[in-house]
Parts: C-alpha cells; sequence; structure tokens
C-alpha cells in the first residue's frame, strides 16, 4: 500500500468526520461553481489565462528581469535565491541587520516550502502567523492542511479548546464569530508592534514592478501597516508580464480558490511609503528545473488558488495530511514528484483520474493527465508498486492471447465456485473488504456471438479473425 | 457505413448480456455491425496502473482487429476515451492515422451519427439515476461537465427520453466520481470504497430503483457495494434499457 | 555567477520555444446599468453598505441605501438633514447616523471636514491609529463585477484602510467600470505607490467554512456614492 492510501485509511476509519470534511470542501466548491456561471465568458477568461501563463513561462527570464529593473527603481530591493536555503538565509540577513525580533507572516506556501518559521525561531525569531487558519495550526503546532484553508479540517469545537487554552477564550464557547472576533483582539497586538512584515505574492507584475497580494482578512495590510520593514517572498512562476494579465488572474483567482468575485483585499504594492523598507526575494527552489520538464512544465501556470483541492474526491476523503508532501491534493501530487520524486512517490496512488481537477484549474493545468504521466515514470524509477507490477504481469498473460483470455475466464470462473469465501474475501483483497467481487459469466459474449448473434447479423461478417485456441 | 463491436474486457467475461443489447439496438436503427472476433482489451487497466508500455501490443491488436470499419463502437466511455485519447501515443502515430479518430462510445455514436428520432420499442417502466461516468463526462463530453461553464446537455438523457414508460433521475454531485479507477480501487481501497458508497447513496437519494450509465466498470464499482451493503437498488447499463423489448 | 546569474541562465537553457501571447479572445461583461448593479454587488457580494446620494435639494431628494442584512438606518434620519445644501453635511449626516457611536472618526478630506474628529496625516506613528471607529477616504473607482472600490493611498498611513472599527469610503458614481479589464486599462491607473482594491468589510471562513465578518480590517464599510 502506498503512503497515502495507508494515511488515508486511517483518515476514513473516522466516518462522520470524513463525511464532515467532505462535504465542507464540498460547499467550496459548489461556490466556485457559482461564481464560474456567474461569468459568462467564464471559459474564454480560463483559456486566455492559460495561454498568457504558458508565454509568460515561455519568457520568464525576460519578464524577472523587467521586474526587477522596474521595481528597484520603484524603491524596492530586489533578492535572487537559488534555493531555500539561499531563500531563509537572505530573509535572515535582511531581519538580523534591522534587529528584529518579532516578525507577522501573512500565509505564503513558499515561506512553508522552504521551512521558514523554524528556521527563523533557530536563530530566535518569532514569526507569527496572521491568517486565522494559520495560526490556528500555528497554535496547534501542525501545518496546514490546505493551500488556502489551512485549517479546514480543524472543528469548531477544537478551535474553541485551543483558543481557551491559548488565548484565554470563554470555556466552551464555539462560536466562530467569538473565536474570529477573540483572535482578532490577540493578534491586533502583534500586528502594531512587530519589528518586520512578511507576505507572500500573489502577482509580480513586471511592466510596473509592482506585487499584488490578496486577502480576506486584511491580515497581510495589517501587517505591512506598521512595522519599518516589509519582506515580500515570491517563487519565480509569479512574476506576470502587466496588468492585462493581471485583470485575468484577479478574475480567475477568488472565485476559483473561495467561490468569491473578489478577495476583500487586493492590495498593490509598488513602491515604499514614506519611511518604509521593502525587500522582494525572488525564489527558484527547482522551479527552472521545472521549466525545462516538457511533461511537467505546465505545473509553473499554477496560481494556488486551491481549486483543485476542493473538488478532488480523494482530497476530500482523505484530508490533506494523508499527503506527504506539504502541499495535499493533485496539485501537491504533482509538486511533490517534482520535489522529490523519491520521497513523494507514495502519494501518486490518490487519483482515481476522474479529471475534475483539470477541468476546475483556472489557468487549465492538465494536473489529472500529469498524475497518469508520473504513475508511467514510477517504473523506470524504481519505484512502481511490486504488487501492482504483479498484477499487471498477471493481466499480461491473461490479455495478450484471445485463448488465454477465455481460458482465463473460465478459471476465473471455476475459481469462484471452489475457492471459500473467505479466501476471496480476506483481509488481503483489497477489493473485498467493502466490496462483492464480479462474479464471471458462464457464457461470455464472444461465445453469445458466435453460438447465436453472428447468424442474425447481415451475411459475411463475424469471421473476421479466428479465436486463437 | 461498417461498424465494428469494440467489446471490452469486462464486459466479454462479466456482462455480456450488455454486448447483446448493445449489437440488438445498434442492429435495429439499421446499422451495418459485426463483432471481430479475438478481443480482448483496450489495455487501460495496466495503463492507468502506470504500465502503459504493457498496453502497446493490446492496442497493436486492436489496430488490427477494426482497421477495415468505417466506425469501431463500444459500451463503455472509459475503454473508448482511453484509445481516444492514448492511442496516438501508444502506436507513435497521428490522431487521425489510428483507431482513435473512428472509435466512439455507443451513445454517442447513436447520439451524434445514427441520430435516431424515436425507439419504437423501448419501453422501462422504472425511475433510472444517470450516472455520469468521469470519462464519460470529461474526456469524451457525452454530458457537460458540472465544472465547466457551458451550455447544458447530456446525451444519455436525450436518449433515455425515447424510451416510453421511463423517469430519469440524475445525483446531486451529479458527475462526482464513484471511486473505481481501475488500479485506484485496490491500491486505494479505503478512499475507493468511500467513495463509491458515497455515490451509490446520491443516486439512491434520487428515488430511483436503478443506477444507470454507459460505464459498465462504474456500474461495476457501485455493484459491488450494493451487494455487500444489501442496498435497494439496482444497475444497469443504459444499452439495455435502450435495447429493451429487442 | 551570481545566484541571480545562474537562475536567469538555467530559465534560459530550459525555456521551451516561446509561445505568442494573443488576443484576449473574447469580449469582457459589461452591464446595461453599471452603478445600480454596482450598488447590488457591492452589498450582495462584498457586505458592504451602499449609499447613493440624491442630486439636488428638492423635496425628492433623500439618500437611497442598499444595506444587506442589517437593519437599514434611513429611517432615524430627519428630512432637515438630507435636504441641506452641502455635500460636506450630506457625508456628515450619513456617517453619524451610520456611527452613532462613532468617537474617533479620521479623514484628511475636505468632504469629510464636518464629521472628522482629526486628521491622521498629522500623526507621526501609524500605531496611534489605533482606536479609530471609522475612516474616512476617497475611492478613485468602483468596479461592478466584484463590488470593489480602487483606492489608491491618498493620506499618510495606509493603516488607515485597515485599522478602523469601520470605512467610509466616497466614490464619485461616474467612476464605474465593468469589469477588471477596464479597471487595469484607466489611464490613470498607475499612479499609485500603495492601493488596494477593497470588497467590503474584513472577512474570514477559516473556522468550519462559516463566513464571519471582521477578521483583522474594518468591520463594516460603507460607500458614499457622491
Amino acid at each position: 500500500m502506498s503512503t497515502h492510501s495507508k494515511a488515508a485509511e486511517k483518515f476514513i476509519a473516522d466516518k462522520e468526520r470524513t463525511a464532515w470534511h467532505n462535504q465542507a470542501l464540498w460547499f467550496v466548491r459548489e461556490k466556485r461553481d457559482r461564481m464560474a456561471r456567474s461569468v459568462p465568458e467564464w471559459e474564454a477568461l480560463r483559456e486566455a489565462a492559460a495561454r498568457t501563463k504558458i508565454h509568460t513561462v515561455t519568457h520568464l527570464a525576460h519578464y524577472l528581469e523587467m521586474f526587477e529593473r522596474n521595481a528597484t527603481a520603484n524603491g524596492i530591493h530586489v533578492h535572487w535565491a537559488k534555493d531555500a536555503q539561499e531563500h531563509n538565509e537572505i530573509v535572515y540577513g535582511i531581519l538580523k541587520e534591522h534587529g528584529v525580533r518579532h516578525l507577522v507572516k501573512s500565509k505564503s506556501m513558499l515561506a512553508e516550502e522552504c521551512g521558514l518559521s523554524p528556521y527563523l525561531e533557530e536563530r530566535g525569531i518569532e514569526a507569527v502567523e496572521s491568517d486565522l487558519g494559520e495560526r490556528i495550526m500555528q497554535l496547534m503546532h501542525r501545518p496546514p492542511s490546505h493551500i488556502v484553508l489551512p485549517a479546514i479540517h480543524v472543528k469548531r469545537q477544537e478551535v474553541g479548546e485551543l483558543f481557551e487554552r491559548e488565548i484565554g477564550t470563554e470555556h466552551g464557547n464555539s462560536d466562530p464569530t467569538y473565536l474570529t472576533h477573540a483572535a482578532r483582539g490577540h493578534l491586533r497586538d502583534k500586528l502594531l508592534h512587530a519589528d518586520a512584515a512578511m507576505t507572500g505574492v500573489n502577482f509580480a507584475v513586471a511592466s510596473s514592478g509592482a506585487f499584488v497580494v490578496c486577502t480576506n482578512e486584511g491580515n497581510a495590510d495589517m501587517g505591512t501597516s506598521f512595522p519599518k520593514l516589509h519582506i515580500a517572498i515570491m517563487g519565480l512562476e509569479k512574476v506576470i508580464p502587466d496588468y492585462d494579465a493581471l485583470a485575468i488572474y484577479h478574475r480567475l483567482l477568488a472565485r476559483s480558490a473561495t467561490g468569491q468575485h473578489s478577495t476583500t483585499y487586493t492590495t498593490h504594492y509598488k513602491r515604499p511609503v514614506e519611511g518604509q523598507e521593502m525587500h522582494i526575494v525572488i525564489v527558484d527552489n527547482g522551479r527552472s528545473r521545472i521549466l525545462g520538464n516538457p511533461v511537467h512544465r505546465n505545473m509553473l501556470k499554477c496560481l494556488r488558488c486551491g481549486a483543485c483541492m476542493n473538488t478532488c474526491p480523494v482530497y476530500r476523503r482523505s484530508g490533506g495530511y494523508s499527503y506527504s508532501y506539504f502541499i495535499p491534493g493533485p496539485l501537491g501530487i504533482n509538486l511533490g514528484m517534482l520535489a522529490d520524486p523519491k520521497q513523494y512517490s507514495g502519494n501518486v496512488s490518490a487519483c482515481s483520474l476522474c479529471m475534475s481537477c483539470s477541468n476546475v484549474c483556472p489557468a487549465k493545468i492538465d494536473l489529472g493527465e500529469q498524475i497518469y504521466s508520473w504513475r508511467q515514470e514510477l517504473d523506470s524509477l524504481g519505484l512502481a508498486n511490486p504488487v501492482k507490477k504483479g498484477i499487471v504481469k498477471v493481466l499480461n498473460t491473461a490479455l495478450r492471447s484471445p485463448g488465454m483470455f477465455h481460458f482465463c475466464i473460465k478459471a476465473g470462473r471455476l475459481g469462484e465456485k471452489i475457492a471459500p469465501h473467505g479466501l476471496l474475501y480476506c483481509s488481503a483483497n483489497a477489493w473485498g473488504r467493502d466490496r462483492e467481487l464480479p462474479e464471471f459469466t458462464s457464457r461470455t459474449f464472444e461465445q453469445i456471438w458466435k453460438e447465436e448473434l453472428s447468424s442474425s447479423a447481415p451475411a459475411g461478417q463475424g469471421k473476421s479473425e479466428e479465436s486463437g485456441k | 457505413m461498417k461498424i465494428g463491436l469494440f467489446i471490452p474486457c469486462f464486459v466479454n467475461a462479466v456482462y455480456p448480456q450488455v454486448g447483446t443489447a448493445s449489437f440488438k439496438l445498434l442492429r435495429s436503427l439499421g446499422v451495418d455491425v459485426d463483432y471481430p472476433l479475438g478481443q480482448t482489451c483496450c489495455g487501460q487497466p495496466m495503463a492507468n496502473g502506470g504500465f502503459e508500455k504493457d498496453s502497446a501490443p493490446l492496442a497493436r491488436n486492436m489496430e488490427k482487429l477494426f482497421k477495415d470499419y468505417d466506425y469501431v463502437v463500444g459500451p463503455s466511455g472509459s475503454c473508448v476515451a482511453f484509445v481516444k485519447e492514448h492511442y496516438p501515443e501508444i502506436l507513435h502515430k497521428e490522431a487521425h492515422e489510428c483507431l482513435s479518430s473512428r472509435i466512439y462510445e455507443i451513445c454517442e455514436f447513436i447520439h451524434d451519427v445514427v441520430r435516431p428520432t424515436e425507439l419504437p420499442r423501448a419501453h422501462f417502466p422504472h425511475k433510472v439515476s444517470i450516472h455520469n461516468s468521469c470519462h464519460g463526462q470529461r474526456l469524451l463530453r457525452l454530458a457537460s461537465p458540472s465544472e465547466l461553464n457551458i451550455p447544458h446537455y447530456s446525451k444519455l438523457r436525450d436518449l433515455l427520453s425515447l424510451v416510453k414508460g421511463i423517469e430519469v433521475m440524475e445525483p446531486s454531485r451529479v458527475d462526482e466520481c464513484c471511486g473505481f479507477g481501475g488500479m485506484f480501487s485496490i491500491e486505494e481501497p479505503a478512499v475507493s470504497a468511500c467513495m463509491g458508497a458515497d455515490k451509490v447513496r446520491d443516486h439512491m437519494s434520487t428515488g430511483a430503483e436503478y443506477i444507470t450509465g454507459a460505464d459498465s466498470s462504474c456500474l461495476m464499482h457501485m455493484e459491488g457495494i450494493i451487494q455487500r451493503q444489501k442496498l435497494p437498488v439496482k444497475t444497469i447499463h443504459i444499452v439495455e434499457i435502450l435495447a429493451s423489448n429487442l | 555567477m551570481s545566484s541571480k546569474e545562474t537562475i536567469l541562465e538555467a530559465l534560459k537553457a530550459n525555456s521551451p520555444a516561446p509561445v505568442e501571447r494573443g488576443p484576449l479572445g473574447f469580449t469582457p461583461m459589461t452591464f446595461s446599468d453599471p452603478l445600480a448593479e454596482f450598488r447590488e454587488r457591492a452589498v450582495k457580494a462584498a457586505a458592504a453598505r451602499c449609499i447613493l446620494i440624491e442630486e439636488g435639494d428638492d423635496k425628492a431628494s433623500a439618500d437611497t441605501e442598499l444595506s444587506g442584512n442589517r437593519a437599514t438606518s434611513s429611517g432615524d434620519r430627519t428630512p432637515e438633514e438630507d435636504k441641506s445644501g452641502s455635500i460636506r453635511e450630506r457625508i456628515a449626516s450619513i456617517v453619524r447616523r451610520t456611527y452613532p457611536e462613532a468617537r474617533r472618526i479620521a479623514s484628511n478630506l475636505p468632504e469629510a471636514a464636518s464629521c472628522a474628529t482629526f486628521n491622521p496625516d498629522e500623526l507621526e506613528d501609524p500605531r496611534d491609529l489605533a482606536g479609530t471607529d471609522v475612516a474616512i477616504v476617497r475611492g478613485a473607482f468602483g468596479v461592478v463585477e466584484n463590488g470593489a472600490v480602487w483606492i489608491p493611498r491618498a493620506f499618510r498611513h495606509k493603516a488607515m484602510l485597515f485599522i478602523p472599527e469601520a470605512l467610509v469610503i466616497l466614490l464619485d458614481r461616474k467612476q464605474i467600470v465593468c469589469n477588471m479589464h477596464e479597471a487595469y486599462a484607466r489611464e490613470d491607473f498607475d499612479t499609485y505607490d500603495f492601493g488596494s482594491f477593497i470588497a467590503g468589510p474584513s472577512k474570514t471562513a477559516d473556522i468550519e467554512q462559516a463566513l464571519v465578518i471582521g477578521a483583522h480590517g474594518a468591520r463594516d464599510v460603507t460607500i458614499i456614492l457622491l
């Protein structure tokens, strides 16, 4: 069994919770569908998004240099990091230079990717998450289980207990409004008195040197409003050519992510305002390598909206932690394999190839098709599941010749009759634990054809090929 | 117009009545239909499991068997979609040079090519819930996928509307996966079975007596759940309904 | 080689054949009555309050308010308030009746001079904005498709937009665009140093997908259409 399969089995053992998790995410998918239907040109918009991204991805060096030039002219300090290590060193270097002890962060998947918070904590810098969901997870000492809805797997009662313990809310009160407002109070002080703010970047506009950060809570905005120092970090694929491109992505992002027409705050940072210092770190960390991968370079089109997770029937029923990579769902399966196939191949099984992810993706990334491709690559990487490999060997033998095929059906039918029920439905039988096996027929279609139907077909047909006996 | 009937391996081995119904239905529509002997499997099971290279001999066999037919028609959306999508690459051919350009799922073929305005004998006085299978829906576009903002249509519903006495429903999550996914069903048994059970319940909540669709594999998966849980609903392939009383 | 050079070299070496961008390929959505639709969406989609100041000061003059599931406060006002001449008084009247409890009202706008209790630009430290009940700012234009208003910074501290309990946005009713394509194509768009499209009050659904208004930013947003 794959790592995902094992972890998923544990999650699903709690049926009620699985159903709740499934429904909570389906609710987001439905909101997204309503948004998609409210925009008559939705599909053309996705098409434009995909085309503009591919154009950008094939001109990355050009647009990144343009962005750097314009951002620098705007007074923003631009840094480049080859990998996670260099990213962390750059961020730490800036913080150290400014004597920062307390940093407020808004949600950034890149920071997770680079392991920034633990890196800073080891060096005596406290990094407080300001997004409510991220803060919940930080207080729980657990990673987010979804890239947009970090605490989607946590029940309100659990948040109530956590907040009672950590920030002193009333015992037994798990009302979301009460808890959210308690967190507002708890975090306000941290936001006001932080030494520095860090944000991610949703879009970096090359033509203007501006970058855009989207939130609903206003946490990134509050965070960057008080300290003298703002550090923004971005994966290099976040660059887009200009405002025409931004219009496309602005229209798609929130509608796809949470089913809103727009995030509450779509904030544009172009120049540091009086007395502030602004830095931006452009991070590669394997992205340039992905660009060279013809099958998987489409992953660089991703807007990180999370729609592929919300629609994924496997993710909804197995939860974010069932995936070994820090990003779950169809996106995480693909990004994990691009990061390190040996470490993350256990997620590749987590897909029924239903292809819904490819249909919801605002940038039209072929997520499902790419998972199919990874499966083809596992064997040559030495990572194929040996049981599956065995099954394929049996299938190869059974299916390559018609004679063998029909012999196997007969043998299978006999086997069903004589094998004890306990053997057919033993725990080792992955199908049989929850499902009855289909029964082989006593008369295959081919036999029926030969014996009955071929004579009723128009003359001269029904003998194109003899079955090889 | 010469039609080759493509009968997938598990239809041959488990659901031969679906093959028979397909043949009778096509013949009743005046189509010149033939079944080339020697068919086994299209190769999808191994390919979806990650062993596409092992499906190459099967693809070559399919190419050989069906080379002389104008159309190839099969009662399984998923298998047809596999041939359509993957054969060009597996066989290193352009799409128009191989089977992939001529293959149709049977409902798609009847709906788009034969285009009957009536099915005089079809009578099925039952409440059925349509199972919009993933590959039928998202690869073959037998109906408008729920994710897309395109005008709504359903070829299966159109065909079922020609059947007398039938009442047609659809589940609330109209094209959510049933969790079969070939090798997925045994590699991820817990998720797969959970998806199957959820899907059957969704179909049952329409009040349907039958779950019907164009994919025997999904129906087989749901039937496994139904039998194990002894649920009061049955599965039936759509061609069996369309070919009723033939 | 610097990291920048290393990265750019790798990108150039790995880049596939360039793909042209192509035209947009569709006509973006427009609305037959953009102002009405903007008000509708600002309220329903973004959860803001939207008040249109009617033109003229004759007897027909009344401010029409659209608000979501809140109790409308239009009934509380006296006719005298509405008929009073200047825009400045009209704004003050709306702010006072919408936020009767407000004690600290921040604005640097002349139009808000009658109701503002202090000029936030005179504060050295943005932290001193803590405790602001209402801030009144000017929006550059509204966007129909998402009910958002573009607010480029025209005040000293950007915290003005986020720290008050309530945000009042003054917006010229003629400055409405249908969609984001029109928004970003405006000639004056790129003149900001800091700006935000704000669609209603701060919100979150991070606890069980239950929508809660008032996460970190303003708990209440009123758009006054002039």
